[in-house]
């Protein structure tokens, strides 16, 4: 009875470890490690050969294996968890920036067949298929392993260490640091273009995700002594994919729970079922039942028996949080009188800036090509500091793709772009962001799951919880840090008249609304040049004007703002000077009505 | 030179599993993993039908007949729905990975765990330019390179195929231009589940013995020679497959039969690390 009460205790907590581990990788940071079972296996395969003596003089030999450092507890297990990390390393290549979420996945999940077909089949590295057996008791120094005592001790060891990294992932994910993941989560093309390094935020999270799953390996491996690639076949992640998903993805509750209804539950119940049919028919039918419950739950409760909960970070008391439903595209909710009285310097950096009207960010014969069709073709621009220049021009003329490339969303076929006197053409997005060139996108692009109030302070540059060891710090380093920033989130909030959605999931605002979200985040993140993709696009035509009316006050005040606009209504009334664009070339530039009388312009676009 | 000729032969049923798999990823944008399972189905229907008297050359048509049905249903029941939900892609292919155990342990648990093999005779044998090959692999040869040809005549001289490329470029697009959409990801199901059915019997025969999770690595192989010829590209399929299979089967000879899948592990990280848009696509494709 205690000795299946204690083995209950250590399946639990390492069930409970390893899905810590994925929902932290999964469900918080939104990198779906296809492969995260390599990571289980790594640390327990380090730690077996850690603890074990050296092959030859081990049992005769029988079994072949590299180290066997004889190591006491608990180096083996520390060590499991460095290799667990450090395999994370050559995965990075994966999910960098460029390629796809579910590309990355499949070849993380064909990484995890091809370890798995390699140490079955190369017996030297690590006694092959039959796997490593009678691994050494890990606290056999304190204890006497064959007394129950030890068996309880054991036991509580792994739930203590469960707990404590439960308690460390919620200390990472509940800081701004754990917000940037969430919004890389929701959307990391965006997350990139505030200033998010994905390849660094993926780096850390898939590190510590490898060496949690590493330290389940080994309390694992400890516990039951033998360690074999039949016991991490690739499938075995989707089982703990079927426990987060069932749990909760994103909640560190969730994953507990989902580890003791699936993976351990699963045992469990097996283990009491009467042996009815061949036997390959139950464990069949377990991998049926954990297929289905994944299609039922992505179908039914697609966010788990404990979802995710809602950040409330407002700091106005007694308000009560606007629940929003879908609603249709109308601004009616907005409180348009607002903006009028609202000053947008007040938000911003204070430090003075003189309008020279220098060249701030210019191109030179900036070139893009996709499958050899040109979409931009030798575009020439200079966009001078302090002004609100306008660009235009006709459907697939290469606007958007100008502005992306500007951001570093696109990478060019060749040109050059400098901003303020440096070649930047090679520089990353999210380093452009951080440099002060920040773009809004066309398409809707708020981070669904964050709050409104989430969504704009998670744009606000240099958080000193914002990175993996100042969330590590804690509350008490950063806190008061990010009071200040969720203020000065909540005044522009008040100011475009939003203050009743701050709470309320982004994802569930209306068209217009998010249009302005996304204009607030942008002018958070602190830019000096803001490239707007169609900002006015399902904005109410008066809030359109207001708005219009605050970036030229913006520009007045030392912006630089580069506007693509379709309603040449705003252009006309806002920008100048305006660059047109046809066929991805510079048609011409220059004041509205400079371009009126130009005949070509009229005749490509301006008619009608 | 006779590792040429059986790596020729893997290369072509490879080809129509890849075909129909890149065709599905083409038109609905899904990895569909659960491809490999409904290979295996297939493969004992027309096992379940040759059991019962009917030659291997008519129970063929049972696989393919089976392929084309489960992956319709598999589309119009599962992924679609899914897919109108707006979901992150990635819950896609959770949702496919869940098809995937559902299908292969569900047929486990049918067929139960032992290996079965085709009532058939291996016809004589032939040496063409050295090689050394049997009547069947000579048959499934000539029937994977004929349906090779009729997809190619399909997608380049039919309404239907130009309605397949156009919708795989820009559905939105497509739709506006008045094709039927919804039906050409219908037909392009049917016709893709009949390759991928196809492609589960001759990939039994070829191998010999089979069970129920026979196919399980043959996603890998599925899976690199999709991305060497650019994923979503039929042609680029029939490329990497040729590819793909000639070099598990030369490698096979000239290394070691336990690592003869290994290679494709490597060209499929290599071209996700270095260029996840195929050998000649460019990143417009994704």
């Amino acid at each position: 009875m205690w000795f299946y009460l204690t083995t209950i205790m250590v399946y639990g907590a390492v069930d409970a470890l390893a899905c810590l581990g994925l929902n932290m990788e999964f469900g918080v940071a939104g990198i779906s490690n296809f492969g995260y079972i390599i990571f289980q296996a790594a640390g327990a395969y380090t730690a077996a050969i850690l603890s074990m003596p050296h092959a030859a003089t081990s049992n005769g030999g029988f079994q072949q294996y590299v180290l066997g450092w004889n190591l006491t507890w608990p180096l083996p297990w520390i060590g499991a968890a460095i290799v667990g990390g450090l395999l994370a390393l050559p995965f990075v290549f994966l999910v960098g920036k460029r390629l796809r979420g579910d590309f990355a996945a499949v070849g993380l999940l064909v990484s995890a067949v091809l370890l798995n077909l390699l140490v079955k089949n190369y017996i030297p590295f690590l006694n092959g298929d039959a796997g490593i057996s009678i691994v050494p008791a890990p606290l056999q120094s304190i204890f006497d392993p064959q007394g129950i005592g030890y068996q309880l001790a054991y036991g509580a060891v792994a739930i203590v260490l469960a707990v404590l990294v439960y308690f460390f992932l919620r200390r990472i994910t509940e800081s701004p640091f754990g917000r940037s993941l969430r919004a890389m989560r929701d959307n990391d093309v965006v997350a990139d273009s505030l200033g998010k390094n994905l390849r660094g935020q993926r780096t850390s999270v898939l590190v510590l995700g490898g060496m949690i799953a590493g330290l389940s390996g080994a309390v694992l491996v400890g516990f039951i002594s033998l360690w074999a690639p039949g016991a991490w076949g690739y499938a075995e992640t989707i089982v703990l994919f079927a426990a987060i998903i069932i749990g909760g993805a994103g909640n560190h509750k969730g994953a507990v729970l989902g580890a003791i209804l699936v993976p351990l539950g699963f045992e469990e119940i097996t283990r009491f079922l009467p042996a009815f049919g061949p036997p390959s028919l139950v464990p069949a039918l377990e991998w049926v039942a954990i297929g289905l419950l994944i299609i039922l739950f992505l179908w039914f409760r697609p966010n788990g028996i404990l979802p995710e909960r809602r950040r409330v970070l407002s700091t106005v008391v007694g308000r009560t949080p606007v629940e929003v439903v879908a609603s249709s595209d109308d601004d009616d909710s907005v409180n348009i009188g607002a903006i009028d009285e609202f000053n947008f310097r007040a938000v911003l950096p204070t430090t003075s800036v003189v309008n020279d009207h220098h060249p701030i960010l210019s191109t030179e014969l900036l070139t893009k090509s996709f499958n050899g069709v040109t979409v931009v073709s030798d575009v020439s621009i200079t966009i001078e500091q302090g002004r609100l220049t306008g660009m235009i021009g006709p459907n697939g003329a290469g606007k958007s793709t100008t502005l992306a490339m500007l951001a570093g969303t696109l990478s060019p076929s060749s040109g050059t772009i400098m901003f303020e006197g440096n070649d930047i053409t090679h520089v990353p997005s999210y380093k452009r962001a951080q440099m002060g060139i920040v773009r809004t996108f066309q398409l809707a692009s708020e981070f669904k799951k964050l709050t409104v109030l989430e969504n704009l302070v998670c744009a606000i540059p240099r958080q000193s919880g914002d990175s993996f060891w100042g969330s590590v710090r804690g509350r008490r380093f950063w806190g008061a840090d990010d009071k200040a920033n969720i203020e000065r989130a909540e005044e522009i909030l008040e100011g475009f008249g939003l203050s009743q959605y701050a709470d309320a999931y982004a994802g569930g605002l209306s068209g217009g609304q998010r249009r302005l979200v996304e204009i607030m985040r942008a002018l958070l993140a602190e830019p000096k040049v803001l490239l707007l993709d169609e900002p006015m696009a399902g904005v109410h035509a008066n809030l359109a004007r207001k708005i219009g009316n605050h970036l030229t006050k913006l520009c007045e005040g030392g912006m630089t703002i580069v506007m693509v606009e379709h309603e040449l209504a705003i252009t006309d009334e806002f920008c100048d000077p305006v660059i047109v664009l046809a066929e991805g070339r510079v048609l011409a530039q220059g004041t509205m009505a400079e371009l009126r009388a130009n005949s070509e312009v009229v005749e490509a676009y301006l008619v009608g | 030179m006779s590792s040429f000729g059986f790596g020729l032969i893997t290369a072509a049923v490879l080809a129509i599993a890849t075909v129909g798999f890149t065709m599905q990823f083409a038109v609905t944008n899904v990895l569909n993993l659960a491809y490999g399972s409904v290979m295996i189905n297939s493969a004992y229907v027309t096992y379940y039908f040759n059991q019962r008297g009917a030659s291997i050359w008519i129970a063929l048509f049972a696989g393919v007949a089976c392929g084309s049905i489960v992956s319709w249903l598999l589309n119009r029941f599962i992924y679609t729905p899914f897919q109108r939900r707006n979901l992150i892609p990635i819950t896609l292919v959770i949702v496919s990975l869940g098809v995937d155990l559902c299908g292969t342990f569900g047929l486990q648990g049918i067929v139960g765990g032992s290996y079965v093999s085709y009532t058939m005779s291996q016809g004589h044998e032939f040496h063409i330019l050295g090689m050394l090959l049997s009547g069947v692999q000579l048959i499934i040869f000539a029937i994977c390179a004929g349906v090779l040809i009729l997809i190619h005549w399909l997608l380049k001289y039919t309404r239907m195929g130009k309605a397949m490329r156009a919708t795989s470029a820009n559905p939105n697009l497509a739709r506006n231009s008045g094709v039927k959409t919804k039906f050409i990801i219908s037909m392009t199901w049917i016709i893709s589940g009949a390759l991928c059915g196809l492609a589960g019997t001759v990939f039994a025969m070829n191998s010999g013995v089979f069970e129920a999770t026979s196919a399980e690595l043959y996603i890998v192989l599925l899976l690199a020679a999709m991305f060497l010829g650019g994923p979503g590209e039929p042609y680029g399929a029939m490329l990497g497959a040729l590819v793909i299979g000639l070099a598990t089967e030369i490698s096979a000879a000239y290394i070691t039969a336990d690592y003869k899948e290994v290679i494709a592990f490597l060209v499929l990280l290599g071209m996700l690390a270095f260029r996840p848009y195929g050998l000649f696509g460019s990143e417009k494709t994704l």
